[in-house]
């Protein structure tokens, strides 16, 4: 019962979050799934032909702030920040000393599941919690405030966000590339290592390097544009997910490209598990040789799907100006528009991962229950058994599913409403602002039938 | 200082009889409330048996590793509540292989070299047995797999591979062939995946039918990544009496069901594997179709009237119910007709241990020895799938065979193999190879 209560409270808890299981893709299969695809990329193209009949200010005023609350900034911050740091360094011990299971040990739950599926979503649903959650701002504090020193050397303000945009591929290409990314001890190396050159780039640089070089960050402080909650005007504010990318100056260019990165890396996650790209591979699927025979493809597929994005997304956004006759800067509208691209990438990083979620969520309180492994019940579950039976009835399968594409959709559909309002605030047209965004707004017409479909297609993993 | 030296005789001599007892009663007493890891710490020799257990955790085993796990910690529980091996305790020492050969082997050195494992154990699909095997034998780590392949008797591994717990797809296929054609039909059309796992059964039922006065009248070979069957079943001829299917992946829902709307409950007797529905429920919707045909089991995933006692233990100790899913899910169906040989392979390698007296690495090859002298192995709570008999010069076990009728949603047996239907001959003998 209890295991019941907990996955049931998981599942309504975090309505959105979600890893790739092979079992339930056979129910999928059976699912017609040509017709949810078909209403979801007409629901994406029912709100472009809505914002171009609607008045021009409706986009605006869907994003407006709902709710605005006088509330002093939290000043735990630091403390908590800390607590985050130790707790890092527990599963890192844990990574080099405990089990060799990846569901048995805590560090790659709690770094792939717990923090990259659950935490990350997190931050784009709900807002930003990495201010309290981050494993390193609160020992940066500590140290400067210990030692009284400043860094030493000034960040190169040419480098932008370039150092971010490097660590954060070669963050995807860990997470998609390895062979193994969830090997205990390879993590504990991999994150401990990570932690501390970030420790050293922030004592060396200064905050800016947390800004501008630690990939997490940028990607967390992103995604936290797209948040209900968030601040305005100095208090806490609630509104539609994406109010605060209108609510915000646009990005610089640095930034912009980090933003299609993530959609990018994200979409080829899903793309790489598909027998269209095993088959384009030319490797049969069914008796899939293992992640350590495709490092290379996964490798290049990672930069193609990422060129390919970014090259889509600025010829649509040139074309869009050519049509309106607005003729701004390529690199200008590119940087403006890209935080559109947020919502997609958020919507498919919980549809992506929300079966992962399911599963090994379970292995979650499991450790939880049992944190060192001594046959303890903290969480007084009794015998518990992690089960993937919702992946084995039709019924659930559909309702994972369509939770799956719901999750798609609402980002496109989020997605072209901001590009729609931030399109009437550059061309203060309406119908100019429509002509303008067309090339954009087929693009993630497109882009939804893309989604759908890598939720939809067979996978060989 | 001085004083110290002639009072430590006193107080040992001082030490009734009665406090000694006490002491010692006291002791037991407080044994039997430590948990089971403390009380083999007061027992000689308690280094525990380390046995480095190759589960697929991740890529397109997981789903079998799941459940291999389940009944791997459930049959080494049972072996420690009993005394564990040769009085020690035994410890799993879990590596995921993800399902990728070249890390299958270097998850067996990391057991040989880094975890000062005792044995390998456990590995499943037969492309990791393949990768990994030949780094047992350089590493002389005996390594015991639970994967049905033939790799093991057909003489391409090597000495310190073993499969003693589960029976190989070329048994298992040829030993369906008389019951196919004495009740099902004579004509038969096979459907399979084209490539090695497809050809396993296509090159074993063909003769094994042929022999039994029967005739493969066509092979459908479908590629692995269709999604859609339905062009291939015209292909099937008309004077078919049966329809030999072993299709796997996530299209096989879709083939079952495409299958069935093709013939509409009327043509021919559908023989299948049920590794293609191996943890789905077979009274799934969609499912229909299967009313009436036959499946191989491996172990006979329904509970049945005759079913053993020891299998009956097993199922519990697993958490299985009597429809072979999860007592805590009933939705979570269990790879119930493959699982059982880790939990088989498990008691042959304590048993092994136990007969070579193994004290540790240096009694490897006498491990490997006393599992080849192994031969009959009766049903038993250590042999819930039935009774085996293992041939130690192929390294390769043989058993019971189970065939079940998909009746009103449920798997009912119809027919038992004996033994001597599973068998062929040996095409290797291991045990003249050195350590």
């Amino acid at each position: 019962m209890n295991q019941r209560l907990i996955l049931a409270m998981i599942l309504g808890l975090l309505p959105g979050m979600l890893w790739a299981h092979a079992s339930e893709q056979g129910f999928v299969l059976l699912l017609p799934t040509d017709v949810y695809i078909g209403a979801g990329v007409a629901s994406v193209a029912l709100t472009v032909v809505l914002l171009a009949v609607l008045p021009a200010w409706v986009a605006a005023r869907l994003f407006a702030p709902l709710a605005v609350v006088a509330v002093r900034g939290l000043p735990l911050r630091h403390a908590t920040s800390l607590m985050a740091t130790l707790f890092l360094a527990f599963l890192v011990w844990r990574g080099v000393s405990g089990s060799n299971d990846p569901s048995v040990n805590p560090l790659p739950l709690f770094v792939w599941t717990v923090f990259w599926i659950g935490l990350v979503s997190l931050q784009g649903v709900l807002g930003n919690h990495w201010r309290w959650t981050n494993p390193w701002t609160g020992l940066v504090a500590l140290l400067g405030w210990v030692t009284g020193s400043r860094a030493p050397i000034r960040y190169p303000r040419v480098l932008g966000h370039a150092p971010g945009v490097v660590i954060f591929l070669c963050f995807a290409g860990f997470l998609l590339a390895d062979p193994a990314p969830a090997d205990p001890d390879r993590l504990a190396l991999a994150v401990g290592g990570y932690w501390y050159l970030t420790l050293m780039g922030v004592t060396l640089f200064g905050p800016r390097w947390m800004l501008r070089a630690e990939a997490l960050t940028i990607l967390m402080r992103a995604y936290g544009r797209m948040g209900l909650l968030g601040r305005a005007r100095g208090r806490l504010a609630v509104g539609l997910w994406g109010w605060q990318v209108l609510a915000r100056p646009r990005p610089g260019f640095g930034l912009a490209v980090f933003i299609l990165l993530m959609l990018g890396s994200g979409s080829f996650d899903g793309l790489n598990e598909t027998f269209w790209w095993f088959g384009f591979l030319g490797i049969n699927p069914l008796e899939f040789p293992g992640r350590s025979v495709v490092i290379t493809q996964n490798l290049l597929g990672l930069i193609v799907a990422n060129a390919a994005l970014i090259t889509a997304f600025a010829a649509c956004l040139w074309l869009g100006e050519r049509i309106a006759g607005t003729r701004r800067p390529l690199g200008e509208v590119f940087c403006l528009y890209a935080p559109t691209i947020l919502p997609i990438a958020l919507g498919y990083h919980v549809a992506h991962y929300l079966t992962s979620f399911m599963v090994d969520g379970q292995y979650v309180i499991k450790f939880l229950t049992d944190p060192m492994g001594q046959g303890a019940d903290l969480l007084n579950l009794g015998t518990f058994y992690v089960t993937t039976g919702f992946f084995n009835t039709p019924g659930t399968v559909k309702v994972i599913f369509l939770t799956q594409a719901g999750a798609v959709v609402v980002g496109h559909v989020i997605a072209i409403l901001l590009a729609h309002a931030l399109a009437v605030r550059g061309h203060g047209n309406n119908w100019r602002a429509v002509l303008g965004q067309a090339p954009l707004a087929l693009f993630m017409i497109a882009y939804t039938f893309f989604g759908l479909w890598l939720l939809a297609s067979p996978r060989g993993v | 200082m001085t004083t110290k030296s002639p009072r430590t005789p006193r107080s040992v001599t001082s030490t009734s009889r009665r406090g000694a007892l006490k002491t010692l009663a006291g002791g037991v007493a407080g044994a039997a409330t430590l948990p089971m890891w403390a009380r083999y710490a007061q027992a000689q020799s308690s280094e525990p048996i380390k046995i480095g257990f190759q589960v697929h955790r991740t890529g397109i085993g997981a789903a079998y590793g799941r459940w291999y796990d389940r009944t791997t910690q459930a049959a080494v529980k049972l072996i420690n509540e009993g005394g564990g091996i040769n009085g020690r305790p035994v410890e799993i020492v879990a590596e995921d292989d993800g399902t990728d050969p070249k890390r299958g082997a270097e998850v067996v050195e990391k057991f040989a070299t880094q975890h000062n494992c005792d044995i390998g154990f456990g590995t499943l699909f037969s492309h990791v047995v393949i990768g990994s095997a030949p780094r047992a034998g350089e590493l002389k780590l005996p390594y015991f797999v639970v994967s049905e392949g033939t790799h093991v008797s057909s003489g391409m591994l090597n000495r310190y591979t073993m499969q003693p717990g589960i029976t190989d797809v070329r048994s298992q296929v040829i030993s369906m062939a008389p019951f196919i054609t004495e009740n099902l039909g004579k004509k038969v059309t096979m459907i399979f995946p084209d490539y090695g796992f497809g050809y396993d059964h296509r090159d074993n039922l063909a003769p094994a039918i042929e022999a039994q006065g029967g005739e493969v009248v066509a092979k459908i070979a479908i590629p692995p990544s269709e999604t859609s069957f339905t062009r291939y079943f015209p292909k099937i001829p008309r004077e078919t009496e049966v329809v030999y299917h072993v299709m796997v992946g996530p299209g096989v829902l879709t083939f079952v069901k495409e299958l069935g709307e093709f013939f509409g409950g009327q043509g021919p007797e559908l023989f299948g594997f049920i590794d293609s529905l191996e943890a789905v429920a077979i009274d799934s919707p969609g499912l229909e179709f299967l009313e009436g045909s036959h499946f191989w089991e491996g172990m006979c995933r329904h509970s049945q009237p005759d079913e053993s006692e020891h299998e009956a233990f097993y199922r519990e100790a697993v958490g299985v119910d009597s429809r072979g899913a999860s007592v805590s899910d009933p939705t979570d169906v269990s790879t119930y007709g493959h699982m059982f040989g880790c939990w088989e392979t498990l008691h042959v390698v304590k048993a092994g241990m136990e007969a070579a007296g193994y004290r540790g690495p240096q009694d490897r090859a006498a491990l490997i020895e006393a599992v080849e002298a192994m031969t009959d192995m009766p049903l038993s709570q250590a042999h819930p799938q039935g009774a085996k008999r293992f041939n130690g010069k192929t390294h390769q076990v043989f058993g019971h065979q189970y065939i079940s009728k998909v009746e009103g949603g449920m798997l009912k047996k119809v027919h038992t193999t004996s033994i001597e239907d599973t068998l062929y001959p040996d095409e290797v003998d291991y045990t003249t190879q050195s350590f």
